[in-house]
Order: C-alpha cells, then structure tokens, then sequence
C-alpha cells in the first residue's frame, strides 16, 4: 500500500539550536487515523508543521502523496498543501474575515465558485452549530466557537489528510467528542487524520486508530501500527 | 461600489486584505510625483514645439546687409542685389527693407538720433529660403552679389539660432531624466508600501500559503490596492498639473512674438500627458506584483 507520507531519518533544527526532531521515521497509510502524543515541548507541532508543509527538514527523506518533498521546487507546494487540511493550534483565523468567509477560505483559494461553495459552507456552519453567528468576526467568538470555525475550515474542502494540532483544547467533552465524530466521519471517507493531543481520554474514543508517541524529539510506536498497514476505525459507543 | 480592476483579485478575494486606501501616504505621494512628472513632460513638449516652430520657418530666413557709406549708391546696391536675388534657384521670397524700419531696429538703442539721416545705416534685405541654407550655399551667393555690392553680409538665421536650439534639445534630455528619476522613485514608494503591507498582512499571507494559496493570489491582492492608490494619485497629480500647465500657457500666449511664444503643449502632446498616469498605474502594478513575488520567494 502507498503511503500517504513517509518520513525517513528525518531531522529538524531552528537555526544553529538543537534538533527539535531526532531521526524521526513513520509512515502514514491513507484511511488511517493516527494520535500524536508527547509531553510539552516534545515536538508534536514541528512534527505536524513538517506534515503540513510549514518547514522542510534539516535533514532526511519525507515524501507525501507518493513524491520528494524535501527536493520538491516551491512552486509545487500550493498542489500539495490543498489535498491537506490544518487544524492550527492558534485557530489562526483571519481576523477581520466572518466565521462564514474564514470556513469559505480555501474553497476560495482553490477557485471554487461563490454559487456552489455557499452551500458547504452553510451546511459546515449548521453542523458546527455556529449558523446564528456566521457573520460574526473571530474576537466576538469564544474560544470554542473559533476553534470550531478553524476545524470546519480545515475540513471544508474534504482534504486527502487532516492534519489538527489540540484541535480539541477548548471545546467542552461533548463539543470534543462530536469534532472527533466529525474526524472519524471524514476518516472513513478515506481521509487520513493525524491528531496531536494531550488529552488521554480521546486516544479510547476510536477503536483502531495509532499512536505515536514523541518524547524529546524522537518518535516512538508504542502500538507497533507504525510499521503496519492500520485495522479499520471503529468510534467507540 | 466594488471596482473590479484587470489583473486583480476577485470582490471575495479583495476581503483578505483590507484596502485601507487613501489613508496612508502613498495616494499622496504618487500624486505630487505625477505632477511634477507632467509638469516636466509639458515643459519638454513646448519647448520641443517652440523649438520645431521656430526652426521651420526663422532657420529659412537670412538677412542680407550692405554696408556702403554713400546713401545713394547704397540704395541702388540694394535694388540691383535684390533683382539678382529673385533669380537665384531656391529663394522663395525677397524683401527689401525699407531705411525706415531699419532705423526703428535700432531706435531701441539710440533713441531718437537713429532717425537722423547722418548717421548710416545698412540697406537690408530680407530673405526666405525653400530649404533652411547651409553656411556654404551663403557663401557662394555673397560670392555672387559681392560683384554689384563689395560690402554686402548675409547671415542665416541657422546660424544664431543654433545655441538656441541646442539649449531645447539639452533641456528635453534633462526634462526626460527628470521623468524617469520620479518615475523610479514612484516604485520606489511603490516597493516600499508594498514591503510595509506585507508584512503588516503576514500572518493572513502565511494562512493563504498553508491553505494552498500562491504567490500570484496574493500577488493580485497588492496589485489591486496600489493600482486603486496610483489612478488616485494619478488623476489627482493629472488635475493639478492640467491646471498649472494651462495658466502658464496663457501667460506664454501673451508674450510678444518671439523664440517662447510657441512654447505651449502642442494638441499631439495632450494624449501623451493624459499617458503617463496610465503608465505609472502599470508600471506600480508591475512593481507590486515584483515586490510580492520576490519577498514572498524567500518564504517556504
């Protein structure tokens, strides 16, 4: 099976500090779902912003959707990064755009109609419970209603990988377990979701899905999936 | 009311990036630099007119003078030098001066005693070549009339007028220097804002890139918003100067007659002044896009 991404010995450094990631090798299979953990500091988010095409590596192999990332011209990249969908830690919500122009954003980007996105983006809306606030701009939002704009924006175009740093840090258990219902929707449609989190209780909502564990830049495989092609998901109750 | 511009973002598009025109400098600046653009175009166009002007018609003129002490002989020279003038080839008008509008030429200089018939003064006739003539063609005709009058000068107006005409031709180079000059420190400004923006629109710009927006959409963003500040500036510098341009016109309209008094912007002249905010317009458009793409290659 071809793997969504593989990384290979892979190394990361900010400038002349130490590597934030040491010799980190994986594979990530398509349909799979996969949790990243690891303590403050471990490096989950460079992890992830190698994933989504943030940073190259200082060093090593990655390859996404079958080709060389690392040698990839910079002109290629946009292609790439629209097949991948970003939960970002912050939100990064537009500030001055509505939570209805925030979701439309990459349908926009990749050319889509005002006509035919209106209607996805009204449907993401309904279903993130934010229809009432649609025209709202982020800083009269909530911590959880931003949070919940920036996954239905990341999700929006049906991204071949989800790719959510905490997506559920700020969102009540309810709202947390209906984002992940939405992730493990998503993730039987064949997109692969990679999920950092902190938080133990979500890694037993899934049946079937992967942990990697970073601890101190180096990436374990505590369930041994990493090496395997993954069993088919199963959400919990 | 939304204004849709070529080669700019869509209306949905143009959200990302707040206009905020208008309110910063560079409407302003672009607009004292079109003005003095334009005002320094149209001084290089009148003068080129007034120049072409006076070249056509005063460099096929020359005046012929005889120098000849005795009244009467001098008279007589001046009838005979004449008729053999009128038959030269390539002459089209002979004009005898008459004494006394010869004696008003120098009124200014000696007042009421150049009317005095003691004093000499040189038998003139003017002359109106088919083609401007060359200082030899001069020569050979003095070499001609000499034989009747031994006295006689004739000089081209070509002659005098050429340090005039060298001044035009050396004041259009600089008037053009200074054109390109404001025009290079246009985009300049132009880099600079753009520069500005960016990074003030950073962190919209690198949600764009993660999204799988390019540098070309984000590229059109900043094209738009300088060209709405550069057609600002530009029609604002345009008025101003289009008004500047027509009282000097009229002040130039009541000069006498002379080498300035064709000095105004010729009617060819106006499609090129109404040009140049065109041409800065694109040329900052070109710029933004330039700054945009090249700041945003150093970004992965």
């Amino acid at each position: 099976m071809q793997s969504v991404a593989e990384f290979d010995n892979v190394g990361l450094r900010y400038g002349t500090g130490a590597e934030t990631l040491t010799d980190v090798s994986f594979k990530l299979f398509p349909g799979s779902f996969y949790f990243l953990t690891g303590a403050s500091g471990a490096g989950k988010t460079s992890l992830l912003k190698l994933l989504y095409l943030a940073h190259r590596p200082s060093r090593g192999a990655i390859r996404m959707f079958g080709e060389d990332l690392v040698n990839m011209p910079r002109s290629r990249l946009p292609g790439f990064r629209r097949r991948i969908g970003v939960v970002f830690q912050d939100f990064r919500l537009v500030s001055h755009l509505s939570a209805f122009d925030n979701i439309a954003l990459p349908l926009r980007i990749a050319g889509i109609s005002e006509r035919d996105l209106a209607g996805p983006v009204n449907e993401m809306l309904d279903w993130i419970g934010l229809t009432e606030r649609a025209s709202a701009r982020p800083a009269t939002l909530s911590g959880g209603e931003q949070q919940r704009v920036a996954i239905a924006r990341a999700v929006i175009g049906r991204p071949e990988m989800l790719v959510a740093d905490e997506p559920t840090g700020n969102v009540d258990p309810d709202m947390a377990l209906r984002l992940l219902k939405l992730f493990a929707a998503l993730n039987r449609l064949g997109t692969t979701v990679v999920v950092a989190t902190h938080d133990i209780h979500l890694l037993q909502e899934i049946d079937g899905a992967q942990m990697m564990r970073l601890d101190k830049g180096r990436l374990s495989d505590p369930t041994g999936s990493l090496k395997h092609p993954p069993r088919p998901l199963v959400l919990r109750n | 009311m939304q204004l849709n511009l070529p080669f700019t973002a869509n209306p949905h598009e143009r959200q990302l990036i707040p206009d905020g025109r208008f309110t910063g400098p560079m409407p302003w600046v672009m607009a004292i630099m079109l003005f003095l653009s334009l005002l320094a175009a149209a001084a290089a166009l009148a003068l080129v007119h007034a120049a072409s002007q006076g070249s056509e018609s005063l460099s096929r003129q020359a005046t012929v003078q005889i120098l000849e002490d005795d009244p009467g002989a001098r008279l007589s020279q001046q009838q005979q030098v004449a008729s053999r003038l009128r038959q030269q080839p390539g002459i089209s008008d002979v004009n005898i001066v008459p004494e006394s509008e010869a004696r008003a030429l120098l009124e200014p200089w000696l007042g009421d005693v150049a009317e005095d018939s003691d004093i000499p003064v040189p038998a003139l006739i003017d002359l109106e070549f088919s083609a401007a003539p060359d200082r030899a063609r001069l020569t050979a005709l003095r070499q001609d009339v000499s034989r009747i009058a031994p006295s006689v000068r004739i000089d081209g107006n070509a002659q005098w007028l050429q340090p005039w005409f060298d001044l035009v031709y050396s004041m259009l180079w600089v008037a053009l220097a200074i054109v390109l000059l404001l025009l290079f420190a246009t985009s300049a400004t132009v880099a600079l804002a753009v520069r500005g923006a960016l990074n003030t629109h950073k962190g919209t710009i690198e949600i764009m890139h993660m999204m799988g927006g390019t540098d070309l959409q984000v590229a059109r963003l900043f094209q738009r918003r300088v060209a709405l500040d550069a057609l600002f500036g530009g029609a604002l510098g345009l008025a101003l100067a289009v008004v500047v341009i027509l009282l000097l016109g009229e002040r130039v309209a009541a000069l006498e007659p002379g080498l300035l008094s064709g000095a105004s912007v010729p009617l060819y002249g106006w499609p090129l002044l109404l040009l140049i905010p065109v041409a800065v317009t694109a040329l900052s458009m070109a710029m933004a896009r330039w700054t945009v793409l090249s700041t945003l290659k150093k970004m992965l």
